[in-house]
């Protein structure tokens, strides 16, 4: 066998331990390390979803949790508007389901301004969409309830278990999506437009139109996932929804892990989660996470560039050379 | 008409202001191609620094404006020094990434700390806002306010020395002859690292002092660095990067936008305004940036 077949068992084996001990976990955790747990899932999901854009196809988008936000939103609203009452037990993943088609069709319709720009100007632009949604929502407190947030009926509480379970079958998705695009035609074209779009023009390829669908398949799970954290959380503000924290923490996760390998973002995703539970829940720091996430941004834009997982390959590769 | 009056001068001011900003942004930007993300927490730092001299330390006026220069001056080298040059020369991928990465970072550490700091020690309201008794100009029948004047024309000031500064000057042209054609200019010996250098003083130093300008008119949050690098981008969007011009008047647009916004629709969605004229110039006008790779 060779080494890379190896690895690929090992690593095969590895993630199905991991996956087993998640499904048995509630078995034997306590209440918050589910809830950590969940959230890391949740976390987990929008780092993967970033990187179907920012890792394949070199576009970084600063917004991802605006798609979190919106569907939490939209879930949320939907249920307390009485409207899918009658449905019985069918309500809570209807509304989920319609939460995250209207944000998918949302994230359509962003595509059409922000595709007009490229690199640094285009993620500023994503972080602008940021702003405008949050801006929206604070500023229609009749519909949405403003700086005071909304509260979802008790009657629409999706419990911890459910949702837990959920998570983890939507992150084993996300996964699955994006280790099918990267070997599917469709990662070979996001991968073509990354490198070089004049090229990737030439041999056929409809700029625009990958973008928009790498920019949409990345919005669905994240929104899937808003719309399950709002209804398990009870209640939602624009910081919990769509805070700094849900729309940079993917990024991080992902440049952190390794950008563009399907493992990357779970890599770096696991990294952040396990330096965020050591400081929020054990050394109880009294200094701003936010200062601490941007020393983490600068210290990979310096040090390592291409993520922890491309930096080990690359030490690697010139000790043993092939 | 005195309506009409005040929200001419407040948007004109304001947008001078804007112009300002960006136009320091859009130089670093055509000649370094290091998107500095962090630009508005520079804004945002001088308004803090000109609340803590004048208002908590009770310096005076000039000696105010020689310490924050000074403080701007020596952050712009350090800023240059430690994230921008080891981003020169690279090539258009790995700049992207560092430059998004290392002034984000950036940006959200400064903006953290600052904020977390000046609740702690200063006031636990942060906000920063410092008054200039300058009385209203009576002009027969309509009066004026003389603090945005005051505004005006300092931008105004500060704005044609720029442009003097770059199409007189011999550094001045060296600054413009990088942003045209990079690999020209230095074939032609000019030093990249030189020009990086001093575009980031002026322009660190010019944003500083944008932000002292503009609390002088409205108190700030330490939380709205990143508005306005989008405020910056938009202006550059609309009048193109390196453009002086340009910047002067998509800076005007959307300062008379945000104020004419704010009279009539409410205060709490003048800071919005700049962000759909945003995506409605990328909608009908994209040309300014189509295609560019440029950062």
């Amino acid at each position: 066998m060779t080494p890379s077949g190896a690895f690929r068992v090992a690593a095969a084996a590895g993630t199905a331990g991991l996956v087993l001990a998640c499904l048995l976990l509630p078995l034997a955790g306590t209440r918050d390390l589910i809830t950590a747990v969940f959230f890391t899932f949740l976390f987990l999901v929008l780092a993967l979803n970033f990187d179907i854009l920012g890792g394949f196809m070199g576009y970084m988008n600063l917004g991802q949790g605006v798609y979190f936000g919106l569907a939490a939103y939209l879930a949320a609203l939907l249920l307390n508007t009485g409207w899918l009452d009658r449905l019985g037990r069918a309500d809570i993943p209807l509304a989920i389901a319609v939460a995250a088609a209207a944000t998918a069709l949302a994230a359509f319709g962003f595509a059409y301004p922000l595709f007009r720009l490229s690199g640094a100007y285009f993620a500023m632009a994503t972080f602008g969409v940021v702003l405008l949604i949050r801006s929206l929502i604070l500023n229609f407190p009749g519909v949405t309830g403003g700086s005071y947030g909304v509260y979802v009926s008790p009657r629409h509480y999706l419990g911890l278990y459910p949702a837990y379970y959920l998570g983890l079958a939507l992150l084993c998705a996300s996964a699955a999506l994006n280790l099918g695009i990267a070997r599917s035609k469709l990662g070979l074209a996001f991968n073509a437009v990354r490198e070089s779009e004049p090229t990737a023009s030439a041999i056929g390829i409809d700029l625009f139109r990958a973008k928009r669908l790498a920019l949409v398949l990345g919005a669905v799970p994240s929104a899937l996932g808003g719309g399950i954290f709002g209804l398990q959380a009870g209640y939602i503000d624009v910081d919990a929804a769509m805070g700094v924290d849900k729309t940079l923490l993917p990024v991080i996760m992902a440049l952190l892990g390794g950008s563009g390998l399907v493992a990357g973002p779970l890599v770096g995703g696991a990294i952040m989660r396990a330096i965020d539970i050591v400081l929020k829940n054990y050394l109880h720091l009294t200094f701003p996470a936010l200062a601490i996430y941007g020393l983490i941004l600068m210290g990979i834009g310096l040090l390592m560039p291409q993520g922890v997982l491309n930096f080990l390959r690359q030490r690697r590769g010139s000790a043993q050379p092939a | 008409m005195q309506t009409v009056l005040d929200l001419a001068l407040g948007g004109i001011s304001l947008g001078g202001i804007y112009a300002l900003a960006a136009f320091a942004l859009s130089m670093a930007l055509a000649t370094t191609h290091v998107l500095n993300v962090a630009h508005g927490n520079f804004l945002v730092l001088g308004a803090a620094l000109a609340t803590l001299l004048l208002n908590i330390l009770k310096l005076g006026a000039a000696a105010t404006l020689a310490a924050i220069v000074a403080c701007f001056a020596v952050a712009g080298l350090l800023f240059e020094r430690v994230f921008v040059r080891p981003l020169l020369g690279k090539t258009p991928e790995q700049i992207l990434i560092g430059s998004i990465l290392i002034t984000f970072g950036f940006g959200l550490s400064s903006e953290a700390l600052l904020g977390y700091y000046w609740a702690r020690w200063v006031d636990p309201q942060p906000s920063f806002s410092i008054t200039f008794p300058w009385a209203r100009l009576d002009l027969g029948g309509v009066t004026l306010s003389g603090t945005r004047l005051f505004i005006l024309v300092m931008a105004a000031g500060l704005i044609a020395a720029f442009h003097l500064f770059l199409t007189r000057s011999r550094l001045g042209k060296a600054i413009r002859a990088m942003a045209q054609n990079y690999e020209a200019a230095v074939i032609l010996g000019m030093n990249p690292r030189q020009i990086s250098t001093i575009v980031y003083l002026l322009g660190i130093v010019a944003t500083a002092i944008s932000g002292v300008l503009l609390i002088l008119a409205a108190p700030l949050d330490p939380y709205e660095g990143t508005r306005f690098t989008l405020v910056a981008l938009t202006v550059i969007i609309m009048g193109g990067v390196g453009n002086l011009p340009g910047a002067l008047l998509g800076g005007v647009v959307l300062g008379v936008a945000e104020v004419v916004t704010s009279f009539y629709a409410g205060g709490v969605w003048g800071p919005v305004v700049y962000l759909v004229v945003f995506f409605i110039v990328l909608l009908i006008r994209p040309q300014g940036l189509l295609g560019s790779r440029a950062g």
